[in-house]
């Protein structure tokens, strides 16, 4: 149960141009999350949801104000699923579990063994990525970041590179996973579709990367894409963007 | 992908690859024959052993560098090896010495863009310089001795090394390093397991383009400074106006380079980037 806090977070990046204005990726933003949710992060490109995501991870740094993730008060652990598998090409697909992971112990290779079985890979243990699918890869690049067993589970728009129906089979594999180990999730996407059918919550950032709306949805989990009452409350939110100014030149 | 069965069209198609590899053999073998062929017919017409000995010749003096000669006129019995592995060996150490100096080289030069303006002159001169130079200059400097070909060697073969590490350092996934940091990896590791696996296939085909360069340069630091290997060989039969054995000598070189770049460096290529093979098809 990994507890969040954004406060007074900003990020300005240098102008792209020399002369030029400075970028304004995340305007003073403040949120928190507590607990095993599934939290969506959703708004149009450039809105600051990779760089949120990426301060959150310790890979950037806040402009100003701050960020924790913590765990019953200490440092919690992350997992992290990028919009490409990001799969070492040069080692199978048990080895990539494994690299992540500090102990090669034969429990710990029995727990990645595990990971893939859930997301029915259990036939690709020792196949290159290459060998693989782009959906299978992503696949395994789940198994990968459930396998550490996070205590805080980021996810950057993992689906945007594949085509619908693989994206949609993924959609169910990660409910599927996510059902099973609850763990708390941020999840990136410009697809409100996605967001509504995932979420617990849904973030809406605007661009700037200010806070547009902070919506909550109380539907069962696992949820179907074709259920009236998702599609329904897409149709509703998808509603309420419309009065977003979203500018035509970033 | 493994494990896919073919049907029929398909099979057909393989049946016709098979033909392929056939003709091409076959077209390999013919080569040969009608290369043989004209060698003999011009050395029947030009009818002088000094000039173009004939292909039975040069066997006869294949075998005497093999097993020494049976007339025991010469004292050159069985001297393939001492020779050779005299060759080898300069080749291999001189080898060595570039990579251990065009390595590193080429890391300063991928990782660093300050070491890269520094050192891609000096590196690409070095380049540049022809083969013959650094015979001459090592012969000058050490004289005949077992240093100086082995540091032509390095010398020469290290340009390329570090042009290729260079480009592979650079090119290193950077959304690999990335993934690498947020799963906590160390610096260590990433190298390790990241950047190594990244540049071996450039370190690979640096070697591959050097080594030939490599072989030539060995040579020709013995035609000039050296009293064993292929090279001096070469240059002492010439002096004893032996056309045969020089000749003989030259076969057996480019036999042994085609054998060690056919069997051994490209199996060596093909067992260690085996998951290359996928990520071309992909």
């Amino acid at each position: 149960m990994a507890k969040v806090t954004v406060s007074k977070l900003a990020k300005l990046f240098p102008p792209p141009i020399k002369g030029g204005d400075v970028v304004r990726a995340i305007t003073n933003i403040d949120f928190e999350v507590d607990g095993n949710v599934f939290v969506s992060i959703v708004g149009p490109s450039g809105c600051g949801k990779s760089t949120l995501l990426n301060i959150l991870s310790g890979v950037d740094t806040p402009t100003s104000g701050s960020v924790t993730v913590t765990e019953a008060g200490k440092p919690a652990k992350l997992g992290y699923v990028f919009q490409d598998a990001r799969l070492l090409p040069w080692r199978s697909v048990m080895d990539n579990m494994m690299y992540v992971r500090d102990d090669a112990s034969e429990e710990s290779v029995a727990n990645a063994a595990k990971y893939l079985s859930m997301v029915g890979l259990d036939h690709t243990h020792e196949m290159f990525p290459g060998q693989l699918s782009g959906g299978m890869q992503q696949r395994v690049g789940i198994a990968r970041a459930f396998s550490v067993e996070p205590d805080l589970l980021l996810m950057d728009e993992p689906f945007s590179h594949l085509d619908a129906m693989t994206a949609r089979s993924l959609r169910d594999h990660l409910q599927d996973l996510w059902s099973r180990t609850r763990k708390t999730v941020l999840f990136v996407t410009h697809d409100v579709m996605e967001a509504v059918q995932l979420s617990d919550r849904i973030i809406v950032l605007a661009p700037g990367g200010v806070i547009y709306d902070d919506i909550s949805i109380d539907l069962p989990h696992p949820r179907k894409a074709s259920d009236p009452k998702v599609a329904t409350l897409q149709a509703e939110i998808l509603g309420q963007f419309e009065n977003m100014q979203i500018p035509a030149v970033e | 992908m493994a494990g896919v069965l073919v049907d029929s069209a398909e099979a057909s198609a393989l049946g016709t690859a098979a033909g392929l590899r056939r003709r091409r053999y076959l077209a390999l073998v013919t080569g040969w024959v009608g290369f043989v062929a004209i060698w003999w017919l011009l050395s029947v017409w030009m009818d002088s052993d000094a000039r173009l000995p004939s292909p039975g010749r040069v066997w006869d003096e294949v075998w005497i560098i093999f097993n020494g000669d049976p007339t025991n006129s010469r004292n050159d019995g069985g001297i393939f090896w001492n020779n050779f592995l005299a060759s080898v060996i300069r080749v291999l150490l001189g080898f060595v010495v570039g990579v251990a100096m065009g390595t590193p080289l080429g890391f300063l030069m991928g990782r660093n863009r300050y070491w890269r303006a520094f050192l891609k002159s000096p590196v690409m001169i070095a380049g540049s310089i022809p083969g013959l130079t650094y015979a001459v200059m090592v012969l000058v400097v050490f004289g005949i001795s077992f240093v100086g070909p082995v540091l032509a060697i390095g010398l020469i073969s290290m340009p390329y090394i570090a042009i290729n590490v260079a480009e592979g350092v650079g090119g290193v996934d950077k959304g690999l390093l990335n993934m690498s940091r947020s799963f906590g990896r160390s610096e260590k590791q990433m190298f390790r397991d990241v950047v190594v696996p990244s540049v071996l296939p450039f370190i690979f085909a640096g070697v591959r383009l050097s080594f030939s360069l490599a072989w030539k340069v060995g040579q020709l630091t013995e035609v000039f400074g050296a009293s064993q290997g292929i090279g001096f060989q070469i240059r002492r039969n010439f002096q004893l106006f032996n056309m045969p054995a020089v000749i003989a000598w030259i076969g057996l070189f480019i036999i042994f380079m085609l054998v060690l770049e056919r069997f051994v460096l490209v199996r060596i290529e093909r067992k260690l980037f085996r998951w290359r093979q996928w990520e071309r098809e992909g």
